[in-house]
Formats: C-alpha cells, sequence, structure tokens
C-alpha cells in the first residue's frame, strides 16, 4: 500500500483497509472552455475495497458523474485528466485502448441511467444483453443469447424469451432500467459503476429496482453508486463520500454519514431532505469555473470561520476514523 | 391509402422495367444492332414499336438499352451511397481533424457543377459507359457524405453509444453495429433518389454523347431520333418509347424516394394517420 502516500493528496487512507480493487488518488478533471479551465474534479481520492458498496453523493455538477466516467475512460477529448485510477496492474488512465476495452464491460461495468435512449432503438433487446458476453468473446452468440434471456429473467421479465424479440420502445421506463441492468451484470463484473440508475423513475419502480440491484450485488461483487438521492446511497451503500464543487468533502460509513453528519453541507444535505422538514441550503454551488480561494461551501456555511475564506481545508481524519474537509476538524 | 398505391404502382413500374432488362434476350432475341427491317417503319405487328433509320428494331433497343441505363443508374447510386456512407459514418464519428479536412474538400468540389465536370473530366479518359458510371458514384458520393455525417453526429452523441463504449466494443463495432443500423433508412432513401438522379443523368450524358455512341441505351436512342429528324418529320414511334421510358422510370423512382422518406422521416409531408 505504497501508492496511498501521493503527496497530492494529503489524505490518509485509512489504515485498515484490505485490498483496493479500484484506487483513485489525485484524480482532477479539467474542461477548457471559453471562459477559462472548468474543474469538475479536483484532487479526489477515493479507494474501493472488494466486495465494498460505496456511494458517491453531490447535486448536479458536484463532479460525480465525471469522476465515474473516468473510471471507465469515457470523458471526451477536451477533458484534461491527472492523477491516476489504479485498477489491477494498470492505471486507467494511460492504459491503452485495447486494454481499457477489454476491461470495460467486462471486469468494470456501467448501468447507464435510463435517459429514453440509452439502448439502441433499432437492436432487438435480446441481442443488446448479449452483446457484452459477444464483444468479449465470452461465449457463442447462441449461448450468449441464451444467458441473456436467463440474465432477463432473473431481473424480473416474466417472458424473457419473447421480451428478447422485442425492442426497447416496447418497454416502460422501470424495465428498461432492469435491461440496463442486465446488460451490466451479464459478465459478472467485478465492479458495477451505477450512474443514477433511479433517476426518473417512480418511487414505487424505484423500490424496486434499488432492491433489484441490492440481491444482484450481494452475491456479484462491487459497486460503485453515482447519485444524488440520499435515500438510495443510505439503502445500498455500506460507505459514503460526499462531493461539493469537485471536492470530496466527507467520507465515512454510510450509517454514520447520514446520522452523524459532521460537514456542514453533509448537514445542510440531510436537512433539505422532506423527512427533515425540507431546509434547502441557501444560496447556490459555485461555478467550477471560477472557484473560491477559500473553503469551497465557505459562502453558504452558516458556521464559516475567519479562516474558512482564504485558506483551503484538507480532508482531516478525525478521532473516528472519518474524513471531513472542514477546519472545524482540523 | 391513396399513397400506398402511388407506391406499389412505382414498385410495379420499376419491377416491370427491370423484368424487361433481365429478359431483354427472351423479349428481341435479335438483338439491338441486327437490321430487322425497311427503315423507318411505322410500329406493327412485326415491330411493335416501328424501326429506326437504318432498319434497326426499336423495341428491341428499348429492351436493351433499359440493360445500360438501369445499371449506370445504380452502379453509380450504390457506388455513391457506398461512399457517402462510410466516409459519413467515420468522420462523424471521429470528429476531429478528419473531420475537418474533409469537409474542407468538400466545401472546395460542392460548387463545382457535376454536369459540368463530368465533361472536363471525360475527355481526359476514353469513357466507357462502366468509367463514367463509376466516377459518377465518385462524384455523387461528395454530396452524400454531408449528409450522412450530419445523421451519424446525431446518433453518435447519444447514450446508447457510449453505453456500448461502457461495455468495452470497439470503434469498428460501435460504427457497424450500432450507428449503421440506426442511419439505414436514410440510406436507403438516399439511395433510391440517387439512382434517379443518376439514372436522369446518365440518359443525359449519353445523349450528348458522352461514351461510345454506339451502344444503345435510351440516352443514344433519344438523340438518334432527334438527329435524324424523328421530330420534324413526325415519326413518333422513333422518339416516344425512349422518352417515356425515362419518364416512367424516373418518375417511379422520385416516388418510391418520397414514399420512403415519408415512412422514415415523419416531419416531412402529410403525416400517417
Amino acid at each position: 500500500m505504497t501508492e496511498t502516500k501521493d503527496g497530492v493528496a494529503g489524505v490518509q487512507e485509512q489504515p485498515q483497509s484490505p485490498r483496493a480493487l479500484l484506487h483513485i488518488a489525485g484524480l482532477k478533471v479539467t474542461f477548457s472552455s471559453r471562459s477559462g479551465p472548468v474543474r469538475a474534479v479536483d484532487r479526489v481520492d477515493l479507494a474501493i475495497r472488494e466486495g465494498e458498496r460505496i456511494g458517491l453523493i453531490g447535486e448536479s455538477g458536484s463532479g460525480k458523474t465525471v469522476t465515474g466516467m473516468a473510471i471507465l475512460g469515457l470523458l471526451p477529448v477536451n477533458a484534461k485528466i491527472r492523477g491516476t485510477i489504479r485498477y489491477g496492474d494498470h492505471d486507467l488512465l494511460t492504459a491503452p485502448d485495447r486494454t481499457l476495452q477489454q476491461i470495460r464491460g467486462n471486469e468494470i461495468a456501467m448501468i447507464s441511467q435510463n435517459s429514453g435512449n440509452s439502448l439502441n432503438p433499432v437492436m432487438k433487446i435480446g441481442d443488446q444483453v448479449a452483446e457484452p458476453l459477444v464483444i468479449h468473446r465470452i461465449c457463442s452468440v447462441p449461448d450468449a443469447r441464451r444467458e441473456a434471456i436467463r440474465v432477463l429473467s432473473e431481473l424480473g421479465f416474466d417472458d424473457p424469451e419473447q421480451a428478447a424479440t422485442r425492442y426497447p420502445h416496447e418497454f416502460s421506463g422501470g424495465m428498461r432500467e432492469r435491461i440496463l441492468i442486465a446488460l451490466a451484470l451479464i459478465c459478472h463484473p467485478r465492479l458495477i459503476i451505477a450512474d443514477e440508475p433511479t433517476a426518473g423513475l417512480d418511487a414505487g419502480t424505484k423500490s424496486h429496482i434499488l432492491r433489484l440491484i441490492k440481491t444482484q450485488i450481494a452475491h456479484n461483487g462491487t459497486l460503485f453508486l453515482i447519485t444524488h438521492d440520499l435515500g438510495a446511497a443510505s439503502f445500498l451503500c455500506d460507505r459514503i463520500a460526499v462531493m461539493y464543487a469537485g471536492e470530496v468533502v466527507e467520507c465515512g460509513p454510510a450509517k454514520e454519514v447520514l446520522s452523524l453528519p459532521l460537514h456542514p453541507y453533509t448537514q445542510g444535505l440531510i436537512a433539505s431532505l422532506p423527512s427533515a422538514g425540507l431546509h434547502p441550503i441557501p444560496g447556490m454551488s459555485p461555478s467550477p469555473a471560477s472557484l473560491p480561494r477559500g473553503c469551497r461551501f465557505c459562502e453558504r456555511c452558516p458556521a464559516a470561520l475567519d479562516r474558512c475564506d482564504c485558506d483551503h481545508p484538507d480532508l482531516f481524519l478525525t478521532e473516528c476514523g472519518r474524513q471531513v474537509r472542514c477546519f472545524h476538524y482540523d | 391509402m391513396s399513397r400506398k398505391i402511388v407506391l406499389w404502382g412505382s414498385v410495379a413500374i420499376l419491377g416491370i422495367f427491370i423484368a424487361i432488362a433481365l429478359a431483354a434476350p427472351l423479349l428481341a432475341p435479335t438483338g439491338p444492332y441486327a437490321i430487322t427491317g425497311k427503315p423507318l417503319q411505322a410500329p406493327d405487328a412485326d415491330h411493335l414499336f416501328g424501326t429506326n433509320e437504318v432498319g434497326q428494331d426499336i423495341f428491341a433497343q428499348l429492351v436493351y438499352g433499359a440493360r445500360i441505363t438501369l445499371l449506370f443508374g445504380f452502379c453509380s447510386a450504390l457506388l455513391a451511397v457506398v461512399i457517402s456512407t462510410s466516409v459519413g459514418i467515420i468522420i462523424g464519428y471521429y470528429g476531429g481533424i478528419v473531420d475537418e479536412i474533409v469537409c474542407r474538400a468538400i466545401d472546395v468540389v460542392m460548387p463545382i457543377p457535376m454536369f459540368v465536370l463530368l465533361i472536363v473530366l471525360t475527355t481526359f479518359f476514353s469513357p466507357g459507359v462502366l468509367q463514367v458510371s463509376l466516377l459518377m458514384g465518385l462524384l455523387g458520393s461528395v454530396h452524400g457524405i454531408r449528409i450522412m455525417r450530419s445523421q451519424v453526429l446525431s446518433v453518435a452523441r447519444t447514450s446508447f453509444v457510449e453505453g456500448a463504449k461502457a461495455i468495452g466494443a470497439s470503434d469498428f463495432h460501435i460504427m457497424f453495429r450500432h450507428i449503421l443500423p440506426n442511419v439505414m433508412p436514410l440510406v436507403m432513401v438516399k439511395f433510391v433518389t440517387t439512382s434517379q438522379h443518376m439514372l436522369v443523368m446518365g440518359v443525359g450524358l449519353s445523349f450528348i454523347g458522352m461514351w461510345d455512341t454506339s451502344t444503345v441505351d435510351w440516352g443514344t436512342m433519344i438523340q438518334n431520333a432527334y438527329s435524324g429528324g424523328g421530330v420534324a418529320l413526325g415519326l413518333w414511334w422513333w422518339i416516344l418509347p425512349p422518352g417515356i421510358a425515362v419518364v416512367g422510370i424516373s418518375l417511379a423512382l422520385a416516388l418510391i424516394g418520397y414514399s420512403f422518406e415519408e415512412k422514415f422521416n415523419p416531419r416531412v409531408g402529410v403525416n400517417r394517420i
């Protein structure tokens, strides 16, 4: 575990961490725009251990999706990426395309959000679900199709054989999300990245999908959930990292973070939940093109200190082993 | 409903012409060059459409001419569509510098009128029908590249393409298995409309004697009748059959093209109810 001391990070990886499956260190993603560089993700360090379910929480634009895309190497070409993402012997940020293609879908898979065109409209469901097996040459095409039907039935399709011959537009949003889950699970990947898997679904369907992901992950490995939905995260994850304006501001066991949030932003986030009385955090998060010099939450923080305005806090490690980016815990 | 009739009528006309072209040796066993009667004979039982100035049977010429004319139209359209689809997919998918270069090159070639360019080019070659047809396919693809590219751009930015990348698909796989099927309707429409365009242009080219004038196709037939005084002398059977054939097949192809376009693109024309 020598690679955890990367210097840039200023983060001490938790000492008890067993073999990390994926190790993100000092990840920095910048997009160039007309109004100058946009720092979407800034020095993110995250170790995902084998068998762990980790949730990355944050509002839109906090850089959580960009982090997920960076893992799979799917960021657009105008993104400048720094840092390392270690997976096994590879650094996913510098690995050649061939290696990435072998890893994607096979070892690291993604459950993308169902946006209406996340499935190819002119390809039958069965073929689409079987595609990862065919691409990675895991089995023959007829075997892949049989396996696709098996996975579809496991995911709650009543008549999977008939469903396999239909096209995406014939299914409801919830069913399409199941298809996307089937697509991600079919190769039994070691790590599953789920980016807002319940976006745009109604409450009933949502809990079905979350339950489905939970049971599937239970015997299938590691989950990296990207969401803005605290409920989904607390249901699925055992560790949570909270992102704000491109930085991880708090990281710790899910139960503790949600019941006793340390960072003022996390506190605000939980207070803004309907169940806690719907008290939104005043103000807006800073534009990633012009980030403040000090703490990025300073402007909106009810407990800001004098130094918060000009000094940038590191991610401090508290006595109970949680990480928080706030001078109150220095 | 009436649109359906139009479509099937057009398909039938096209089918008949193709069948005639295929069955030419059966329909006119003497061949297009044989002198089978007296010059300028009016239509009768022996010569369905009469004879031309040297006594060749016009029906036989029409039947054999269909082969050249149709082949010309479809060959060049096929080439044009294959080139424009593959180039359009590649530059639309990859984008960047290659896209930029190809687009600028198209900007340069586009304003040059194709007919004139062809006349210039064919003075340098000793052109046969096939050569001119390939050349036209090549030139005709230029316009199509743009259309395909813009269509590919709208497909390549959708999330299922990203999803395909996320399951480890190679670029080739994405282009061939995901993007091509999504632009296929447009390719079909493009093929039909281009064939019509190419076919008419081929008749025009042969009318002005772009290739060996002894080749029998509809263009040279019209040219023969025209220069031989068919119009002036009122020898309608000489000039009308090839003329009507050209109009008929071009109309049929155009109508098929429109029907396809309406089917695949709901924004065009009156919507199906």
